[in-house]
């Protein structure tokens, strides 16, 4: 009896199964294709994820690989290190480099300054390494670095560079130069070109027509005695000048100018670079009184000469002729008649 | 090389020597000296700098030929300070003294000690713990095995070492091991793990696997939040304990001094390489499975035609 109850309870106890798969002996596996048991996620393509700013660090990295390599290449061809001597020899970098909001722009994340000077200075360094390979005629190295830092260059690099210096004055297909010079309220535009050399340089030319300090050196006559003057009775060969003519507004220059001072002015950068008589000018000037009109013809023919012969603009600069005069007329003030005399003080 | 075509050279030689002390005097040094036969003015054009890369050329080939007749030790067979970092030794070659000699056996003050690390202290010397070595080979040997098989099961590692002068260390670890193994230079933001969603965007947390399988701290003390965050994740660490630390902070503690560089370079070193062993065997594995797949195909794909044929 106990046994046949422990036989009924265990039999209630066990629990049969009705499976929905049958058992499979090992032996006919053979057959079945292996079943993958995880399926892996992706995992994160850079190896900085885990600093939370991949794509800054990238960067980063990659900077230094390519400062590590252009290092170790110039080690190989002698470059580094350089003496004092060399290094001395080295043009200094013109860099203009991607500005902050920029950057945060490329990587697409937030950026504080500390990492953006980081950068920077990686950026500097593979530039002084690229001026080496550059200055030393290693042109594929210094072409591959520039590759580099061309990413991280702005756009506008050339605006930048070129802020603070004058554009190049161009010629047009006649060779006339076209400049502007201001003065006081005055605005003058100048044309000059370049006179066409006679074909025989043998004749005697006769005086210029307009200009007067032209005519006035060919009959300068011989103060101090030399030898052939006293040993010949003819008289000096006169100079041969060319002809030119300064038209300002369609009229000529000493029509234009009566008083000498401006004339003196105008005609002033020509006698300084000592080009008299080599260019034509034509000058249409605006605004303002006689002074201020000569000052900016003046302005603008310097402008022109420097274009036409920049060997000349040094003497230009020295003689204070390149400078627009930036004096204007100041304003009148409240409380007082005009800009600096004052209303007699009374003391009651 | 007969004696008329070597006395221009040693006439040379003669000249850059003592050119050498004058140089040496004047505090410009330079492996090579170069001041020989280059002249001091600027360099102008590209024939210039030619000619000054040309006389350098001369001066190191002309100490290469002289260096068979000098000492045998060159920089070619001797050990260099970057061979730590460059050139690392597998587990299996790994060596007491190679600790001794990176100076991982020193601790911190004795008065610092913590008391858990006490089973890793050999003992205290000029008022230091030193670390007990007999300990620290077999539980790097240890940690070595851990990630061979984390990375030979295909896992994810990562390499932390937050300080500037392990920064270029966890990158090269990362960069032997290759694809699955990840560096963290900078410092470890809070939430990495435990904010992923919010750190990295609810699109990369779902579809990517961002908890690593394995994280290895080469300063631990400073990243108290990384291991705090593998723990909740459920990541194994590794971690360089030295004696001011608790050992049972990470999972595999290799007792070490973690303020010295040369310490982590060999042990980041010994890691990387058994790691990119796992990678190896991984990559093995995969094509064994490849083949084993392949050739079960086939067989199913002739039954099945023997089957439809009749």
């Amino acid at each position: 009896m106990n046994v046949a109850r422990s036989v009924a309870r265990t039999a209630l106890r066990t629990r049969t199964y009705s499976t929905a798969t049958t058992y499979v002996p090992p032996a006919s596996l053979e057959n079945v294709l292996p079943r993958r048991r995880v399926q892996l996620k992706p995992i994160p393509e850079s190896p900085n994820f885990y600093t939370g700013r991949a794509a800054y660090y990238d960067q980063i990295n990659g900077l230094e690989t390519a400062i590590q390599h252009t290092r170790s290449a110039l080690q190989k061809l002698q470059l580094l290190p350089l003496p004092s001597f060399a290094r001395h020899s080295i043009p200094p970098g013109h860099h203009v480099w991607i500005t902050k909001d920029g950057l945060t722009e490329m990587l697409n994340a937030p950026l504080t300054t500390s990492r953006y000077r980081r950068l920077l200075g990686l950026l500097n360094q593979l530039d002084s390494y690229r001026r080496i390979a550059d200055v030393a005629g290693v042109g594929m190295l210094a072409d591959r670095v520039a590759g580099v830092l061309e990413v991280f260059e702005r756009e506008n690099k050339e605006a930048v560079l070129a802020r603070g210096k004058r554009k190049p004055v161009e010629f047009d297909e006649h060779g006339r130069s076209y400049t502007v010079g201001r003065r006081k309220e005055s605005a003058a535009r100048v044309w000059v070109i370049p006179v066409q050399k006679p074909e025989t340089s043998t004749d005697v030319s006769t005086s210029s027509t307009t200009s007067q300090k032209a005519a006035a050196e060919d009959v300068l006559p011989q103060l101090t005695p030399t030898i052939t003057s006293a040993m010949s009775d003819s008289p000096l060969k006169p100079i041969t000048v060319t002809t030119t003519n300064i038209l300002i507004n369609n009229t000529p220059l000493s029509q234009y100018f009566p008083i000498p001072a401006d004339r003196e002015r105008v005609v002033r950068p020509f006698k300084i670079a000592g080009l008299v008589g080599a260019y034509n000018v034509f000058a249409l000037v605006r605004g303002g009184g006689t002074s201020g009109q000569s000052g900016a013809v003046s302005l603008g023919i310097a402008k022109a000469l420097s274009a036409h012969a920049p060997e000349v603009e040094p003497l230009l600069r020295r003689a204070k002729l390149m400078r627009r005069d930036p004096r204007m007329v100041e304003r009148k003030k409240t409380g007082r008649p005009k800009a600096r005399k004052a209303y007699t003080w009374v003391k009651r | 090389m007969s004696l008329s075509h070597i006395r221009p050279w040693l006439a040379a030689v003669a000249q850059c020597s003592r050119r050498v002390s004058r140089t040496a005097a004047s505090g410009t040094s330079k492996r090579f000296m170069s001041a020989s036969a280059s002249k001091e003015r600027p360099l102008e054009s590209t024939e210039d700098w030619t000619k000054f890369q040309l006389d350098r050329a001369d001066n190191e080939a002309l100490i290469e030929y002289f260096s068979q007749y000098g000492s045998t030790q060159t920089r070619g067979n001797t050990w260099q300070p970057h061979h730590s970092l460059h050139r690392p030794t597998a587990p299996a070659n790994l060596t007491l003294s190679a600790l001794l000699a990176s100076g991982a056996h020193f601790g911190h003050s004795q008065a610092l000690m913590n008391p858990n690390f006490m089973p890793y202290a050999y003992g205290v010397r000029a008022g230091i713990t030193v670390v007990d070595l007999d300990h620290t080979l077999p539980l790097l040997r240890r940690a070595a095995n851990v990630v061979r098989g984390v990375a030979a099961k295909g896992g994810s590692i990562v390499f932390v070492g937050t300080r500037a002068d392990l920064r270029p260390v966890v990158r090269k670890a990362a960069e032997r091991i290759g694809e699955r193994a990840f560096h963290v230079g900078e410092k470890w933001l809070p939430g990495t793990l435990t904010n992923k969603i919010v750190m990295f965007g609810p699109d990369v947390a779902k579809s990517e696997q961002v908890i690593p399988d394995l994280v290895i701290l080469l300063n631990p003390i400073p990243n108290m939040h990384a291991i705090r965050e593998c723990a909740i994740e459920h990541v194994p660490t590794i971690g360089i304990i030295d004696s001011n630390v608790d050992p049972r902070i990470v999972m595999y503690p290799i007792p070490a001094n973690d303020e010295s560089t040369r310490t982590a370079e060999l042990i980041a070193g010994v890691l990387s390489v058994a790691g990119r062993e796992g990678v190896a065997l991984h990559a093995e594995e995969l094509a064994r499975n490849q083949k084993a797949r392949s050739q079960t195909r086939s067989r199913v794909r002739d039954r099945d035609s023997a089957a439809a044929r009749p």
